[in-house]
C-alpha cells in the first residue's frame, strides 16, 4: 500500500487537468464547499447570523405595529428583513472578502494559480449564500407565520425570476466591489460601513421605495436590491401596487441590464487590479 | 510628553495595573480608531450610518401617518434609535476588538501574556467607540431637533445619572460579549452588532414596551438599557415623553434606582463571565485561533 | 521541449517605491533587483543563496508572476511571466517557508483538494495524490484535523504538499526549511531530491540562506547579493575555484594582545583573507593563504605577538568561503549590513 501510494507522485506521467470551463466549474464548487462546510462546522453561526437578525426584523415590525400600519407593511418588513441577509453577506463576505484573503495570505495563492479569479469569486458567492438563505428563510417563515402575513402571489414565475435577476446582479456588484474594496486597502472597511445602513434606507428596505421621491429611489436602482425588492413587493401584494415605483416588466428589463453592467464591471476590475498588484507588488501580498 | 504618558503619572494610575491597563488600552483603541476624524470617515460613521438608520424610522413612520411628526411617539422613536447608536458602539466596540486583536494585528498571545489586567484593557477597549458614539448621537439628535422641531425639555442632573448608569452598564454588556467573542470563530457579522441589533427587539427603542405580547414584555424589563433609554427620554423631552404607560408608575429616579440597581448586578456579572471565558479560552486553547473560511 | 531553459531571465531590474513618512534626503525607492541575468536548465535544482534582503524572494515573485520586473524580460517554461501570465500559472507552483495561511476551519485534506482542484486536476487525481504525498511528509494521521489546530511547522508541511501535488513543471521554493525542525528539514531535503531524481524533465529553483543546504541539494547556485547575481556554477566548481588557495583554521591562545584581521594581512606576504573571532576563551582565526607555504611566516608572527598554537587544520573551503570571497563578508556579518541599512 505505502509502496503504491509514493508511485503516485514518483511516477513520471502527467497528470491530466481541467481547462478552460471544465476548469472554471471545478473552481466554483472548490471555493464553495470550504464556506458552505465552514458554516456547517460552525453551528453557533448558523445561530448567531439567524436568531439576532430575526429579533431586529421583528423589531421593525412592531414599529409599524405601534403606529396601526396596514398588514401589507408587515409584509414589506418581512421581505425587506429577509434580503438584508444577502445585501449583509455581499457586503461581508463578498466584497471584503479578498481584503480579508490578502490579510490571511491567502490571496497569494489564489492569484498565483490557473485557476480564473472570477471562478473563486463566484464560489464564494454561491457559498455565503447557503448561510444567507437560511436566514432569509428563517426570518420570511417566522415572521409570516408569528405576524399572519399573507401572500397574494400573482405570477409565481416572474417573481421567481425578479428574484434571481436582482440575486445575480447583486452577487456580481459584490463581485466588482471585491476587486474596489481590495484597491482601497483598510478603507474597504469603511466602504462596506458606508454602505450597510444608508443602503437600507435608499433601497427601501422597509417601506415602498417609492416614498423617498422618484428620484432617489430612482438613483438607488444603481444598487440591484432596490428594483429587486420594488418588483417583489408589487408581485407579493397586489393591493398595494400603487406604492410600486415602475412596472415590473421595465424592472426585469433594468435587472438584466445591471446584471450585465456589474459581471462586466467585475471581470475588468479583477484584471485591473492583478495588473496594479504586479506593478506595485503590495496589492495581494500581506504586509502592515 | 504625551497625554497618555501624562496620565500615566498620576500616582493612582500607575499604582494600579486595572488602571494602567485601562487607560492604555483607551489610548491604543484610540490610536486605532482616530482616523475617524478625518472627513470621510467621519462622514460615513458619525453621521451617514447614524442618520440612515434614523431615517429609515422616520419614513416608515411618515408613510403611515402622512408625516404626524409632532406626535410624542414620533419623538419616543427618533430618541430611542438615537440614543440607541450608544448601545451599538460600546457594545461592538468591545467584541469587535476581540476579534481585531486576535485575528486582524494577531497579537492576542502578546495580550495575554502580558502582566496586566485584561478585562480593565478591554473595557478600555471600548473607549475610543463610545466617544465616537457619543458625538454621533449629539449630532442626530441636533439633527432630529432641528428637522422635526422635537420640543426638547431638559433635566440635567437626570440626564448625568441616566448617562453614568447607562454608559457602565453597556460597557459591562460589551465586556460579556467581548467575553463569548474570544470563544468564537469570527463571525460574518460581528457579535456585538448582532446582540445590539437584536435588543432593539426588547428594549423600548423604537416602540413602546407595550405593543409587545405581554410574555415578551419581560425580557425587556431584565436588561438595564430598557431603563436607561427611558430615563434619558424622560430627561431630555420631560413631559413630551412621559405619556407611554410602560413604566407609567415609576418615578425619574425610582428608574434611576432600577438602572443603577441593575448596571451593578450587571457588573458583577460580567466579572464573573469574563473570568469564566478567560479560562475556557486557555483549556481549550483559543486565545490566539485565526479563522477565515 | 525544444527550449532547454526552464527559467531565463534578461536584465532584470525591480525597484520598489517606499512609502510612509520619510526625513528629507532619505531614498523613495529602494533596487531590489538590480540586473538579474539567470538561466537555469531544464532538469537543474537550481539554488539562490544570499543574505537577507539580497532580492531572492523578489526574483521568486516576478518569476511566479506574482511581481512585475520593472525592467528587464523573465520566460519560466517557454512563456514570458508578463505576457504570457496564464501558461505561467498552469506550469508552477510556488512555496514559501514560514507560510502559515490557511483556512482555519477546513482540515487539512479538504484544503489541499481545494487548491488541487484550483489547478484543474480531477477529483478522484486529486485525493490520491494528496494522500500520496500526504504519506511521503509523514502527515497522514492528521490530514483531518483542522488546520487551525496545526503547529506551524505542520502548516508548512501542508503548504509544502501544496507545491508537489499539483504537478508541476517548475517549483519555486522559497526558504523551504525555514522553521522546521532537523528531521522535517531533512524529509523536505530528501523528497525534493528524489522528486527531482525520478522527474528529470522538472525543475526546481531554491532560496536558502543554509550554505549547506544549499550545498547539499542544488546542482548548480549563484549567490545574490543587494540585487546582483555574483557568481553562478555548481558548488563544487565554486568551492574548486577557491583551490588554488589554502585554508586553515588555527585556534590560539589569546596572549598578549588579540591580533586584528588587518595586521596579518599586512604583516604577512602570501595571507589573502583573515576573520578573527574570539570562541570560549581562545581566538580562532580562519585563514585564507595564496598558498600553502607562507603558513610558517604566519605562525612565526603570532608567536612574536606573544600567541601560542593550541590547533591547526587544514580545511576544504566551503561555500561559506565562497560566499566571503564573491561578497567580502560574512553571511551574518552581510546580514547586518542588510540591517544598517534598512
Ligand atoms: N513591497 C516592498 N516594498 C518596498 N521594499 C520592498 C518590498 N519588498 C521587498 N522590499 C525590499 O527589497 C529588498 C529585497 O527584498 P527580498 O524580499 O527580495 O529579499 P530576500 O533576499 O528574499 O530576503 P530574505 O532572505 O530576508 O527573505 C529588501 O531590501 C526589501 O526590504
Ligand atoms: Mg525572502
Amino acid at each position: 500500500m505505502a509502496a503504491l501510494e509514493k508511485d503516485i507522485i514518483r511516477s513520471q506521467e502527467r497528470v491530466k487537468k481541467l481547462h478552460g470551463f471544465a476548469l472554471f466549474w471545478a473552481v466554483v464548487w472548490a471555493r464553495a464547499y470550504p464556506r458552505i462546510i465552514g458554516a456547517l462546522r460552525q453551528k453557533s453561526w448558523l445561530f448567531f447570523e439567524t436568531v439576532f437578525p430575526l429579533m431586529g426584523v421583528i423589531g421593525y415590525i412592531y414599529v409599524y405595529r405601534s403606529v396601526n400600519a396596514p398588514q401589507e407593511y408587515i409584509g414589506f418588513v418581512v421581505l425587506g428583513g429577509a434580503m438584508t441577509a444577502f445585501w449583509l453577506n455581499v457586503l461581508w463576505s463578498m466584497a471584503s472578502q479578498l481584503y480579508w484573503d490578502k490579510e490571511d495570505g491567502n490571496l497569494e495563492i489564489y492569484v498565483l494559480c490557473p485557476a480564473p479569479m472570477m471562478a473563486i469569486l463566484i464560489g464564494m458567492a454561491i457559498g455565503g449564500m447557503l448561510m444567507s438563505a437560511t436566514r432569509a428563510a428563517v426570518i420570511i417563515i417566522v415572521c409570516s407565520l408569528a405576524f399572519g402575513v399573507v401572500y397574494n402571489v400573482g405570477s409565481i414565475p416572474l417573481l421567481i425570476a425578479v428574484f434571481l435577476l436582482t440575486m445575480t446582479a447583486l452577487y456580481g456588484m459584490g463581485m466588482m466591489f471585491a476587486s474596489v474594496f481590495l484597491a482601497s486597502g483598510r478603507e474597504a472597511w469603511h466602504l462596506a460601513n458606508l454602505m450597510q445602513e444608508p443602503i437600507y434606507l435608499v433601497s427601501g428596505f422597509y417601506f415602498p421605495v417609492k416614498a423617498l421621491g422618484a428620484l432617489v429611489a430612482t438613483a438607488a436602482s444603481i444598487v440591484p436590491l432596490t428594483l429587486g425588492m420594488d418588483g417583489m413587493r408589487q408581485l407579493l401584494f397586489p393591493s398595494e401596487q400603487a406604492t410600486g415605483l415602475m412596472p415590473v416588466e421595465l424592472e426585469v428589463v433594468l435587472l438584466i441590464l445591471l446584471g450585465v453592467l456589474f459581471i462586466g464591471g467585475a471581470y475588468f476590475a479583477l484584471r485591473k487590479l492583478e495588473q496594479i498588484g504586479r506593478r506595485e507588488g503590495r496589492l495581494i501580498e500581506r504586509r502592515r | 510628553m504625551t497625554l497618555v504618558q501624562r496620565l500615566h503619572n498620576i500616582p493612582a494610575v500607575n499604582q494600579s495595573p486595572a488602571l494602567r491597563a485601562f487607560v492604555t488600552a483607551a489610548w491604543l483603541g484610540w490610536q486605532i480608531e482616530s482616523n475617524w476624524a478625518r472627513p470621510f470617515l467621519f462622514a460615513v460613521y458619525v453621521i451617514a450610518r447614524p442618520i440612515s438608520s434614523v431615517l429609515i424610522l422616520v419614513i416608515m413612520y411618515s408613510v403611515i401617518t402622512n408625516g404626524a411628526t409632532g406626535e410624542p411617539i414620533f419623538a419616543f422613536i427618533y430618541f430611542g434609535n438615537a440614543l440607541y447608536i450608544l448601545v451599538n458602539s460600546v457594545v461592538t466596540g468591545v467584541s469587535w476588538a476581540v476579534i481585531e486583536d486576535r485575528e486582524h494585528y494577531r497579537v492576542a498571545k502578546q495580550i495575554y501574556t502580558a502582566p496586566m489586567n485584561t478585562y480593565a484593557y478591554l473595557l478600555g477597549r471600548g473607549v475610543a467607540r463610545l466617544i465616537i458614539g457619543s458625538v454621533s448621537v449629539l449630532i442626530t439628535l441636533t439633527f432630529g431637533v432641528l428637522a422635526f422641531r422635537i420640543p426638547l425639555d431638559i433635566n440635567v442632573l437626570l440626564f448625568l445619572a441616566a448617562t453614568i448608569f447607562g454608559l457602565a452598564s453597556l460597557s459591562a454588556l460589551g465586556v460579556i460579549l467581548g467575553a463569548v467573542t474570544m470563544q468564537t470563530a469570527r463571525l460574518q457579522t460581528d457579535l456585538g452588532s448582532l446582540v445590539s441589533g437584536g435588543l432593539y427587539l426588547f428594549t423600548g427603542a423604537i416602540f413602546p414596551l407595550d405593543v409587545l405580547p405581554s410574555w415578551l414584555q419581560p425580557v425587556g424589563y431584565l436588561f438595564p438599557v430598557t431603563y436607561w433609554l427611558e430615563v434619558t427620554r424622560r430627561a431630555l423631552l420631560g413631559a413630551h415623553a412621559a405619556r407611554f404607560p410602560t413604566f407609567a408608575a415609576f418615578s425619574d429616579w425610582g428608574l434611576i434606582g432600577v438602572l443603577a440597581l441593575m448596571t451593578a448586578l450587571l457588573w458583577l456579572a460580567s466579572g464573573w463571565v469574563y473570568s469564566a471565558a478567560l479560562r475556557r479560552s486557555k483549556e481549550e486553547g483559543l486565545i490566539d485561533i485565526e479563522t477565515n473560511f | 521541449m525544444s527550449n532547454p531553459l526552464a527559467i531565463e531571465t534578461q536584465d532584470v531590474r525591480r525597484i520598489y517605491k517606499i512609502r510612509g513618512p520619510k526625513t528629507k534626503g532619505e531614498p523613495t525607492t529602494r533596487v531590489a533587483l538590480d540586473g538579474v541575468d539567470l538561466q537555469v536548465k531544464r532538469g537543474e535544482l537550481f539554488g539562490l543563496l544570499g543574505p537577507n534582503g539580497a532580492g531572492k524572494t523578489t526574483l521568486i515573485k516576478i518569476l511566479a508572476t506574482l511581481l512585475l520586473p520593472s525592467s528587464g524580460t523573465a520566460r519560466v517554461d517557454g512563456f514570458d511571466v508578463v505576457r504570457d501570465t496564464e501558461e505561467v500559472k498552469r506550469r508552477i507552483s510556488m512555496v514559501s517557508g514560514g507560510e502559515t495561511s490557511g483556512y482555519g476551519l477546513l482540515t487539512v485534506e479538504e484544503s489541499l483538494w481545494m487548491f488541487a482542484r484550483f489547478y484543474g486536476l480531477e477529483n478522484k487525481v486529486a485525493k490520491d495524490r494528496i494522500a500520496a504525498m500526504a504519506q511521503i511528509m509523514g502527515l497522514e494521521e492528521r490530514m483531518r484535523a483542522k488546520i487551525s489546530d496545526l503547529s506551524t511547522g505542520l502548516r508548512q508541511k501542508m503548504n509544502f504538499i501544496r507545491g508537489f501535488v499539483t504537478d508541476p513543471n517548475v517549483v519555486f521554493l522559497d526558504e523551504p526549511t525555514l522553521g522546521l525542525d532537523v528531521q522535517a528539514a531533512r524529509d523536505v531535503r530528501g523528497f525534493v531530491r528524489q522528486w527531482m531524481d525520478d522527474h528529470p524533465d522538472r525543475t526546481l529553483l531554491l532560496t536558502t540562506h543554509y550554505m549547506a543546504e544549499a550545498d547539499e541539494m542544488c546542482d548548480r547556485l549563484a549567490i545574490i547579493d543587494s540585487g546582483k547575481l555574483l557568481v553562478c556554477d555548481t558548488p563544487a566548481n565554486l568551492k574548486r575555484s577557491l583551490q588554488t588557495e589554502a585554508v586553515f583554521n588555527l585556534k590560539v591562545a589569546p596572549l598578549g594582545a588579540k591580533p586584528k584581521d588587518g595586521d596579518l594581512l599586512e604583516a604577512v606576504p602570501g595571507v589573502s583573507r583573515v576573520n578573527v573571532a574570539d570562541v570560549n576563551g581562545h581566538t580562532e582565526l580562519a585563514l585564507t593563504l595564496r598558498a600553502e607555504d607562507a603558513l610558517p611566516e604566519v605562525l612565526a608572527y603570532l608567536t612574536r605577538r606573544g600567541s601560542s598554537l593550541i590547533a591547526l587544520e587544514k580545511r576544504e573551503p566551503t561555500l561559506e568561503d565562497v560566499f566571503i570571497k564573491v561578497t567580502g563578508r560574512r553571511l551574518d556579518q552581510a546580514a547586518d549590513a542588510e540591517k544598517a541599512a534598512e
